[in-house]
């Protein structure tokens, strides 16, 4: 059975024990030879968090021809205030038009948490419909409906009948789960549910057996490129650049993607992930009903992990040939456009903060380009990254801290005056410590930069170039800006609040 | 009205109650929530409020017990004080304010009296219950200000002549809220009065431990931060008086009597130093007059926003820089006696214009609002229509001024296409600074 056949995805901690909490070292974690990242792990002081609705409400957001209806409190979905930039400059660059998120809030109040809000959702999905007549509406859940039990996908099946757009449920509850990335199953799991059906009146009424031949061999060179709602459309192009030259043609899903396009996703001959935390549980998910084999494998950020992404997808259409040829002369390029920065980066230590997958490939490209790495920060830990640990170790012939947590810049910043690092890269909102510090900062997710791909390594040079060229707006704000911390705590073990069940939480 | 807020213009109770204890002096706020609910309100200050977030303990930094599945079913109030406990370890606040969310106030957790242990021990810490189906932003502000008035201002103190507190800006809502503390604090200066404004450089802990001793409460909105007044003047017997936003010289010297009369101070005084702002106001406009006539910059407008700024911006447009509001747009959730307080006040400019005021929370319905002023002719050679026109609202109201090809400057939340640091429209010098804005944003292809 599918996990596609029940309505709500599992959480990842069952799915895939994933887990958010160890304090280590790369060589400890790869081997897990201490008591590391227990299924349940806790800390006995947090900091607050993003919750699975806002990766979840990015992916959303971005959907053309969509309104999403966000089933709770008034507060829920307010980030989209900050994901409407994204929303603005995605939909300027691939189809010249600038448009906002459109996104309403069932506004849960007292009375409904009494007396249950279905009947309020199920008249604000009919008042969309009629106001906005989008193509699809997709109901999202947040926390308040998860526990005063409101069924929404019973209200959707009640009243899809009544309504024009195709209704989607999506389960963002953020009390559910730990991990983030849960957010990116529960998106799946709706599109997967309820878009991937190739509209009748896309099918030819009479076949054509040329247009069949011709049909089958577009399909057969073309190629699903996931995309994430951390990666801009620079990052993209670049792809399709890269898989272009090898004569594949791309599609590019699900971010940004059209809803009744959607199934189209369903008729290519292979998926590539671009990051598997991201995708691997819609690919397996395509795979069973659809037989369409994927890669899950590398995410192709930095030269190496570049090449291994391309060599893979090469492997699988049998080019291995001239993919090659593609990689010797794209580095060849890359690595002379690169040396005037790389004297600057010699010995520079970095410390790099971000989703599991991108924390380690951008930590690869940091180690390309000869930064040390002096510790890395991912938000969560499962199973698909172990590969990318070992990488790092082979690669760099060193130990060095790992932090394994869903931000806690209490931990960094503890670990940032231990380490003392010349430049940290972090998430939207994770650069403030270490900029309050006086450390130079680069943001390591910002749609409207390029980071994937040869493209990526020499753009993020150049910016990391430019950004130790004059640190002093952060030097000189260290000065007069003090962090949120007690004296003691600087002298306290970092992972002194990581509780273990039996055994030792961190080393 | 329909059942749902399209784009609400605010974040939930549990949001307006956080933005607030950041911009409280050297206070941590202690969340009692869901673990994404801090991120939430962190991207929503990252995108609406003028690229400021947080402040000395804001964003991610802030503690947050991040309740689970498990504490949902067996209760959250040990995880609570395991939290507050370690936050005492960790962080370096002088005030503690623990607020709940959504999930630990469905459970029931009893915050109270898990806080009630930290305070017999002599920590200084507070509490409000801001789950966030309670309301919007502006009323976890409102929350939070009385769990101050309540919990932390020392009670029984001895009045002080000439000393106000000020209530009725909301942090990070009211965008530009430091630069207008600033500019209220500098006109309640002038008549002489010592100020406490709770959030600015210029205000401490101490003083707002020590705010009953004020002789009055001032709250420059006819919603924001009321109930909060009423509770300062029941528990602490301070009076207060509402006021508008004072935007622009016409409101600012409304502002000024109405708090010397409040007072009891000498009008006679007061009216002097009217006459010395005004007389240097317009000593700065003057070299404005002959490209503000010759440029014909007078203008129809739209005025769209919060409580504050919908009424306060109206006024100013129409009583200082003499354009014509036609359409006033207040964007709030608000109950009937509250939508009536705002006909009437905004019913009497002095311009004598009757701009039509609407209640509207959804954004995409303004223009039918718009449009049903302005109906469509059979012919369009001799049309009255809104040109030349402006709209003054959010940046959500982008896709309006562009629709009617009006200009459009960004003044009430969200307010995601300017940079904001310590800009202010209250007061004299404030409506000199909107000015400004107003006009660039229609020369600025000039």
């Amino acid at each position: 059975m599918s996990y596609l056949d029940n309505k709500e995805p599992p959480k990842r901690e069952d799915r895939l024990k994933a887990c958010i909490t160890f304090g280590g070292t790369l060589c400890g974690l790869a081997n897990k030879t201490r008591g590391c990242c227990l299924h349940d792990g806790e800390r006995g002081f947090t900091q607050g968090s993003i919750c699975l609705l806002l990766p979840g409400l990015a992916m959303i957001n971005s959907l053309p021809d969509n309104v999403v209806l966000l089933h709770g409190a008034i507060g829920c979905g307010s980030c989209a205030h900050s994901q409407n930039a994204n929303v603005r400059s995605g939909g300027n660059v691939r189809w010249g038009r600038v448009k906002d998120a459109l996104w309403l809030s069932t506004a849960l109040s007292e009375s409904d948490v009494i007396s249950g809000g279905e009947t309020k959702l199920e008249k604000a999905i009919i008042e969309a419909d009629k106001r906005y007549r989008p193509a699809t509406i997709t109901v999202v859940a947040g926390c308040v409906p998860g526990i005063i039990g409101d069924d929404i996908d019973g209200v959707v099946d009640r009243i899809q009948h009544r309504v024009a757009a195709r209704i989607i449920p999506v389960h963002c509850e953020g009390f559910k789960t730990k991990i983030w990335a849960t957010a990116y199953d529960a998106v799946y799991h709706g599109i997967g549910r309820k878009l991937l059906e190739e509209p009748e009146h896309s099918k030819p009424l009479f076949p054509d057996e040329l247009e069949e031949l011709k049909e089958n061999y577009r399909r057969s060179r073309t190629v699903n490129l996931l995309n994430v709602s951390s990666m801009g459309r620079a990052d993209e192009l670049e792809l399709s650049r890269l898989l272009g030259a090898l004569g594949l043609e791309t599609n590019i899903f699900p971010v940004f993607a059209k809803p009744e396009e959607m199934y189209r996703v369903t008729q290519a001959a292979l998926s590539i992930s671009t990051c598997p935390t991201h995708d691997d549980y819609f690919l397996k998910f395509l795979e069973e009903k659809f037989g369409i084999p994927y890669i899950l494998k590398h995410m192709p950020i930095g030269i190496e992990n570049t090449n291994l992404w391309i060599r893979d997808v090469a492997a699988f259409f049998g080019m291995e040939k001239q993919a090659e040829k593609l990689i010797q002369e794209e580095v060849k390029e890359l690595r002379a456009a690169l040396a005037e920065f790389l004297p600057a980066f010699k010995g520079k230590k970095v410390f790099v903060g971000a989703g599991e997958f991108r924390a380690l490939a951008t930590a690869g490209l940091l180690h390309e380009l000869g930064f040390e790495l002096v510790g890395i920060r991912s938000y969560h830990h499962d199973e698909f990254a172990n590969s990318e640990y070992e990488k790092l170790i082979n690669s760099t012939g060193k130990d060095f801290p790992i932090n394994i947590a869903n931000v806690q810049p209490f931990e960094e910043a503890n670990l940032l005056k231990q380490l003392k690092p010349d430049v940290f890269l972090g998430h939207w909102n994770g650069n403030g410590t270490a900029a309050k510090l006086g450390i130079a900062t680069h943001v390591i997710y910002n749609t409207g930069l390029s980071y994937i791909g040869y493209r990526g390594v020499y753009e993020l040079a150049r910016r990391l170039y430019r950004q130790l060229s004059n640190p002093v707006f952060n030097r000189k704000l260290s000065k007069y800006v003090r962090l949120p911390y007690n004296a003691q705590w600087y002298e306290a073990d970092p992972y002194k609040y990581i509780k273990a069940a039996g055994g030792e939480g961190h080393e | 009205m329909s059942d749902f807020i399209e784009r609400p213009r605010y974040s939930c109770a549990l949001g307006g109650a956080m933005s607030t204890i950041n911009a409280l002096p050297d206070t941590i706020p202690i969340l009692h929530a869901a673990p994404g609910c801090a991120g939430n309100i962190a991207w929503t200050q990252n995108g609406g409020c003028g690229l400021q977030v947080g402040g000395y303990c804001g964003g991610l930094s802030v503690p947050s017990s991040n309740v689970q599945e498990r504490e949902v079913v067996f209760g959250g109030s040990e995880r609570l004080r395991e939290q507050i406990k370690n936050t005492l370890e960790v962080m370096d606040g002088k005030l503690y304010g623990v607020i709940t969310g959504c999930v630990t106030e469905v459970i029931g957790d009893d915050v109270k009296s898990v806080v009630s242990e930290f305070k017999e021990k002599g920590i200084n810490i507070f509490t409000a219950e801001t789950g966030g189906f309670k309301g919007n932003s502006y009323y976890g502000y409102d929350l939070v200000m009385q769990a101050l008035a309540r919990e932390y201002v020392r009670p029984g103190v001895e009045k002080i002549k000439g000393k106000v507190n000020v209530l009725g800006i909301v942090p990070f809502m009211d965008v530009f809220w430091r630069g207008n503390l600033e500019g209220i604090r500098s006109l309640l200066e002038k008549l002489g009065l010592r100020v406490n404004t709770f959030f600015t450089y210029r205000d401490s802990l101490e003083g707002i431990r020590q705010c009953a001793d004020a002789e009055l409460n001032i709250v420059v909105s006819d919603v924001y931060g009321v109930e909060a007044a009423g509770v300062f003047a029941e528990v602490h017997g301070t009076p207060f008086i509402t006021v508008p936003l004072p935007i622009g010289p016409a409101a600012s010297d409304e502002f000024l009597r109405q708090t010397a009369r409040a007072l009891s101070l000498d009008l006679n005084r007061v009216e002097k130093i009217i006459e010395d702002e005004n007389k240097k106001y317009f000593s700065y406009l003057e070299p404005l007059t002959e490209c503000y006539n010759d440029l014909d910059l007078q203008r129809y407008a739209v005025v769209i926003g919060d409580v504050n700024y919908a009424t306060a911006v109206t006024k100013f447009l129409s009583d200082d820089l003499g354009w014509l509001p036609e359409l006033v747009v207040i964007t709030d959730q608000l109950r009937d006696d509250q939508k009536n307080k705002l006909l009437k006040a905004s019913a009497n400019l002095e311009s004598g214009l009757k701009p039509k005021v609407v209640f509207e929370t959804d954004t995409s319905e303004i223009i039918r609002h718009l449009n049903g002023l302005y109906p469509k002719t059979a012919t369009n050679k001799y049309v009255k229509n809104f040109s030349p026109g402006f709209v003054v609202g959010s940046s959500l109201d982008r896709e309006l001024a562009q629709s009617i090809g009006a200009p459009h400057l960004t003044v009430s939340f969200p307010v995601a296409n300017r940079a904001v640091i310590d800009r202010g429209y209250t007061g004299y010098r404030g409506g000199l600074r909107l000015i400004e804005d107003l006009l660039s944003a229609i020369v600025a292809g000039r």
